[in-house]
């Protein structure tokens, strides 16, 4: 079996834009799902109780739901209701957004209740409100903790864009399909496709796995 | 907007055999892991350094692929590469089982090395050998700290399942989505779809949920 991988650099360009719109996607996600994440995440831990149902409700739904599904769901299905057609981009940021925001605000409930419940009942007897008690005790020492697992959702993140080829977002995946349907040379393709994910996530789970040897001690209290 | 909910009922025989084949797919997978990640744990703890450094290699690998790709490499590479056509579930099962093994090798070595070093010290010193120090006294503990980690992977694989899709596996994607485009009836069949993951996945995190309470160790 001869490897002839011609094709990969003949369409270097076309590729290189989808690993563009990879990495964007990835990024714009993060972003998303951080805002949304942590605002669910300190709803859940210190919003009113009416409110602490549907977003477990949410969450867990997320939990319990493929990201596929999500996504063909989105893209197929939420036009329907809506009337509005979305680009698949978008779609793609909206489901990925969803599933990974449920992820995202467990990272923080995680985080705030790994601090002593003592520290919060001390700074709220040193005279401090409630608001001052979880910005300057609660979150500092939560954050530290979340750093590790925030950056595992960097990967997920690149990881669950690879999905978005499913519905027509025109990232590296889905250019890789593309190439390898015209040049008939899926094994070269698909070769390099794995060789640039993996340059790209090593790199990400190396830092995190460094991340939580270094920080792990600092959230101790 | 005109809503038909009566493909979903006319087609509920498709779609029970679909979620039949994900829950299939799904326990064979683990089947195939937990063995699969046990062996991964044992190489890369092992004193020899080729075999440790193959189980990492190997490790790292599928930990940092998306596992779409591992789906479409397999398919593709698979036949030729060893010259025989396999069915797409027999793929499926190579990806999946591939992916979930390796994320299964890390929960069990975290799971062993979690254990105290005094403890197989103890044991050796009372005259064990390394692999009954393993066996009695490092494994059944491990056991305990490694169940609601493997049960998270099981959800996750669960939902995983649904990517196979891609390479025409019947399972409940495929036959949800074979039925949309086939009908037309597409906000119908897709919510179908979501409800029937939804409403087996949900239990299952639960579950989870209620494992991590019960053997999860907080530090």
């Amino acid at each position: 079996m001869s490897l002839d991988f011609s094709p990969v650099l003949q369409s270097w360009q076309f590729l290189l834009g989808g690993l563009g719109l990879t990495l964007g996607l990835a990024a714009l996600t993060v972003l998303c799902s951080l805002v949304l994440g942590g605002a669910i995440g300190l709803a859940r831990c210190y919003g009113p109780a009416w409110l602490r149902l549907p977003l477990v409700f949410y969450i867990d739904s997320m939990r319990s739901v493929p990201v596929l599904v999500v996504l063909v769901w989105t893209y197929f299905a939420l036009p329907i209701v809506t009337g509005a057609v979305l680009p698949p981009f978008w779609a793609g940021l909206i489901a990925l957004t969803a599933q990974i925001a449920a992820f995202m605000a467990e990272i923080v409930r995680a985080g705030v209740e790994s601090v002593r419940p003592g520290q919060t009942r001390a700074a709220l007897a040193l005279g401090m409100s409630r608001v001052q008690a979880v910005r300057r005790v609660v979150l500092p020492q939560a954050v530290v903790r979340m750093l590790p697992a925030f950056g595992s959702i960097i990967s997920i993140a690149i990881k669950d864009t690879a999905i978005a080829s499913v519905i027509a977002v025109p990232e590296y995946l889905n250019r890789s399909q593309t190439v390898a349907g015209e040049s008939f040379k899926p094994i070269e393709v698909y070769l390099t496709a794995m060789a640039v994910y993996f340059v790209i996530l090593f790199p990400v789970t190396r830092a995190v796995d460094i991340a939580y040897a270094r920080l792990a001690h600092l959230g101790r209290s | 907007m005109n809503l038909d909910w009566s493909v979903v009922w006319d087609n509920a025989g498709a779609l029970a055999r679909g979620t039949e084949l994900t829950v299939l797919l799904a326990v064979v997978t683990m089947v195939l892991a937990v063995p699969g990640g046990i062996l991964l744990a044992l190489m890369r703890l092992s004193r020899s350094r080729l075999l440790s450094g193959a189980s990492a290699s190997f490790t790292e690998l599928f930990r940092n692929l998306p596992l779409l790709l591992v789906i479409y490499a397999a398919y593709y590479v698979l036949p030729l590469a060893l010259g025989v056509a396999f069915s797409p579930f027999v793929t499926a099962l190579v990806a999946l089982g591939l992916n979930v093994s390796a994320y299964n090798g890390e929960t069990f070595r975290a799971g062993i090395v979690s254990i105290r070093k005094g403890q197989s010290e103890a044991a050796l010193a009372l005259g064990m050998s390394r692999w009954q120090t393993m066996r009695i006294v490092v494994l059944p503990q491990a056991a305990r700290r490694v169940l609601p980690v493997l049960a998270s992977t099981w959800v996750s694989l669960f939902k995983d399942t649904s990517l196979v899709s891609v390479i025409s596996v019947g399972e409940l994607a495929y036959t949800a989505m074979l039925i949309r485009s086939r009908t037309f009836r597409v906000l119908e069949m897709l919510t179908a779809m979501a409800v029937i993951y939804w409403s087996l996945g949900y239990p299952q995190a639960k579950l989870v949920d209620w494992l991590n309470r019960r053997f999860g160790v907080s530090e």
